[in-house]
């Protein structure tokens, strides 16, 4: 599965909406709802699904699901 | 001035006062000073012994109307009037009276002293337990730190006996059949005042009625007692301000504080800086700054410190069953958001907020700075995430400059540090518990249930690690301000300025406002069981003594512990664990002035917009009325403390290069 769709289970998940309101350019708290105590879920969610650690500033900064894709790789990546 | 100083009238001074309408049964009894003016005095009865000074000054008091020193219209009973006073009007009676010097009295009442009194001093209150068992004797000297080792330590029933000891001694110390009105006092537009001892320089405008109290004040610290305000068996300390119809019954009111808007109060104490507008607070002790100004909020039977209760605000301290003897604690830097509930007993951590009904019992003691939430009518916590908000470091940053305390004998004792031992200590706490309850924890619970509240288990690693950066913050802090302040030559200079003596270690206590070491805490308990301390004036030495001893203690607080936190080998850390340990703080500190710039953005972000623009132009409305985010103080102020932290980090490099 891919890191979006990954996301996007998360997503779903965690902010129980419909899977077809998260799209590439979402933003997690304007589009889909998450409120600041949600965003801090999110960040600790992805943690768990790609068991990672992200610095906590820079995760809470990213606002739309590509972004967020884009920063969870580049995590990835660096191993 | 003594007795032997006052001169008998003569004939023709009890001739003129005659002719001005004075009266008196035995002129025999009145004695004045030398080169008394009797003109100054007109229609004024005198009973009982009544002793005059020299009326020869005058006032110009606020309304700019010059008042001449001299009694007029008055009713004078036992009185001793000091030199260059102004009374007048006085519709019922002066009676048993210490007047001293430049006090003026207009368009009262009466104010007298009805038999023996100690003015309030020693007055018992059932504080933070309405059904009893932790009375309080109040005095005017009584400080923070007095009233809770009394209250919070019952278990000790020889040391509260002492203390009790102490307090009572006080009370009779300054008990008397005659109330003293210190020196530059200004009473005037007041209804009755009976039973009440008033300090140096205090106003009393417009009160209706005050019975059994103090009103400490002093020249450098004018307390002010206003319009309406109605007390019995009350303490007020120096600089206090008490307005607007406020009602005070068996309660103590702090230094600098302030009190109005119809507030009351009821068996209760209110510390230094303390502001209560409005609301209604019964049986509560209220530690330094404990403020509350909505009117429909109460506080009741709870202990508070630092503390800012929103609109609402409700607790209970009662089930219906054995009476109302629950309490709670909210440790210092406790917020309560509005029409929050509390139902106690619970004890909630220092610097959380509380937001939501909460019919729980628990107890977030070790998990300082959180967020306790309500999620569909369940109690739920947020470990360590209020360190990272806006709210909390302007707090941290405003009450040290919100000090309202003029006098220099200040009473409370008060350390002022958001992060401290007594902080770290707890996160160290909360992060290994955090860490435990998620290695134990189900992938598939959302929640795991720790001391009566939960916490999701999503969020179990993410707050410990927010606890491992506030640490990583505080022990840099520490680190820093040590390597810039101490002129150490080389690491072992530095490394042999731990402290040998235990005073520092573990626990850390919050003594109402004085964070110290409970070793240091029972050397002094032992001398006050042992007798060696038997009266107020040696125990605030003692209180200054170990606030004093803070830096030292937390230094030595923060060596102990620093290994353990950084997993260095304690009996050989070495100048490239401090370099560590500074790399580490510059990333944290770095870190949370990201995360509260952050907190700060979203006052200017999206929804916060609602309601600007009321008829179109919205972004611009805003912008008028609140700025913009960039060239806002607060994040100028972030911006600032960035680079501070990179100038810092520098600086103690440089320093750690030459050992």
């Amino acid at each position: 599965m891919s890191t979006l769709d990954r996301i996007k289970n998360v997503a779903v998940e965690l902010l129980k909406i419909e899977a077809d309101r998260v799209q590439e350019t979402s933003r997690f708290v304007e589009d889909l709802g998450a409120d600041s105590m949600q965003s801090i879920e999110l960040v600790a969610a992805f943690e768990e699904e790609f068991d990672i650690e992200m610095d906590e500033d820079a995760a809470l900064a990213v606002k739309t699901v590509i972004d967020a894709v884009k920063f969870i790789d580049k995590v990835l990546a660096e191993g | 001035m003594s007795k032997e100083q006052y001169l008998p009238l003569t004939h023709e001074a009890i001739r003129i006062l005659k002719k001005n309408g004075c009266w008196s049964r035995h002129w025999s009894k009145i004695v004045v000073s030398k080169g008394f003016d009797p003109t100054r005095i007109a229609g004024t009865i005198f009973r009982g012994e009544v002793r005059i000074g020299r009326l020869d000054g005058h006032f110009i008091p606020k309304d700019g109307i010059r008042r001449y020193a001299g009694i007029f219209d008055a009713n004078l009973h036992n009185v001793t009037i000091g030199d260059n006073c102004h009374i007048s009007n006085i519709n019922g009676w002066l009676s048993n009276l210490n007047i001293e010097n430049n006090v003026l009295i207009e368009n009262v009442g009466s104010i007298v002293c009805q038999g023996e009194t100690s003015f309030g001093n020693g007055h018992s209150i059932e504080v933070l337990n309405e059904g009893g068992g932790r009375e309080l004797k109040i005095t005017e000297v009584t400080s923070a730190q007095t009233a809770y080792l009394t209250t919070l330590y019952r278990h000790d029933t020889a040391l509260v006996k002492a203390l009790n000891t102490i307090a009572e001694n006080y009370a009779t110390s300054v008990r008397s059949d005659r109330a003293t009105i210190g020196e530059g006092t200004i009473i005037f537009h007041c209804q009755n005042i009976i039973n009440v001892k008033v300090g140096k320089g205090a106003v009393l405008r417009g009160v209706q009625n005050l019975k059994e109290g103090s009103i400490a004040s002093a020249l450098d610290a004018s307390t002010f007692v206003g319009d309406g305000v109605i007390a019995k068996d009350f303490i007020i300390q120096k600089g206090a301000h008490i307005s607007d119809g406020a009602i005070l019954h068996g309660s103590l009111i702090g230094e600098g504080s302030k009190i109005g808007k119809q507030f009351s109060a009821e068996n209760t104490v209110l510390f230094s800086n303390s502001e209560g507008f409005h609301s209604e607070v019964c049986s509560i002790f209220g530690g330094p700054y404990t403020v509350t100004h909505h009117r429909s909020t109460l506080l009741i039977a709870g202990m508070f410190s630092f503390f800012n209760a929103g609109s609402g605000t409700n607790q209970s301290n009662h089930m219906y069953k054995l009476g109302p003897l629950h309490q709670g604690i909210l440790e210092r830097g406790c917020k309560t958001g509005s029409s929050s509930y509390l139902m106690w007993p619970s004890r909630v951590g220092a610097f959380s907020a509380i937001v939501g009904k909460h019919y729980a019992n628990f107890d977030t003691s070790d998990f300082p700075f959180s967020y306790v939430n309500e999620d569909g009518g369940k109690s739920t916590l947020v470990p360590g995430m209020n360190f990272f908000t806006v709210g909390t470091m302007r707090d941290g940053l405003k009450w040290p400059t919100r000090d309202q305390r003029t006098n220099i004998d200040k009473l409370d004792q008060i350390i002022f540090n958001v992060l401290s031992p007594y902080t770290g200590q707890k996160m160290i706490k909360g992060q290994a518990t955090l860490l435990e309850l998620y290695a134990s924890a189900e992938r598939s619970q959302e929640y795991v249930s720790h001391q009566g509240i939960l916490i999701k288990r999503l969020l179990l690693k993410t707050c410990s690690r927010y606890y491992r950066m506030a640490l990583e913050k505080y022990f840099g802090d520490v680190l820093v301000a040590r390597l810039a302040n101490e002129a150490y030559t080389n690491f072992e200079s530095f490394w042999a300025s731990k402290p040998e003596s235990t005073d520092g270690h573990e626990p850390w206590v919050d003594i109402s406002g004085l964070l110290c070491s409970k070793p240091r805490v029972d050397t002094l308990l032992e001398a006050i069981k042992a007798g060696q301390i038997l009266d107020m004036t040696t125990l605030q030495a003692e209180f200054e003594k170990i606030h004093s001893n803070y830096t030292t203690d937390e230094w030595s607080w923060v060596l102990q512990t620093l290994p353990a936190v950084f997993g260095f080998d304690a009996s050989k850390i070495s100048v490239d664990d401090l370099r560590a340990v500074l790399e580490k703080w510059k990333i944290s500190s770095i870190k949370l002035l990201n995360m509260v710039e952050m907190d700060a953005a979203k006052e200017f972000e999206g929804n916060v917009r609602i309601g600007f623009g009321i008829d179109g132009y919205q972004d611009q409305d805003f912008d008028a009325v609140r700025g913009d985010f960039e060239t806002n103080t607060f994040k100028q102020q972030l911006d600032e403390m960035r680079q501070q932290i990179h100038s810092d980090l520098d600086q103690s490099l440089n320093i750690l290069n030459k050992y």
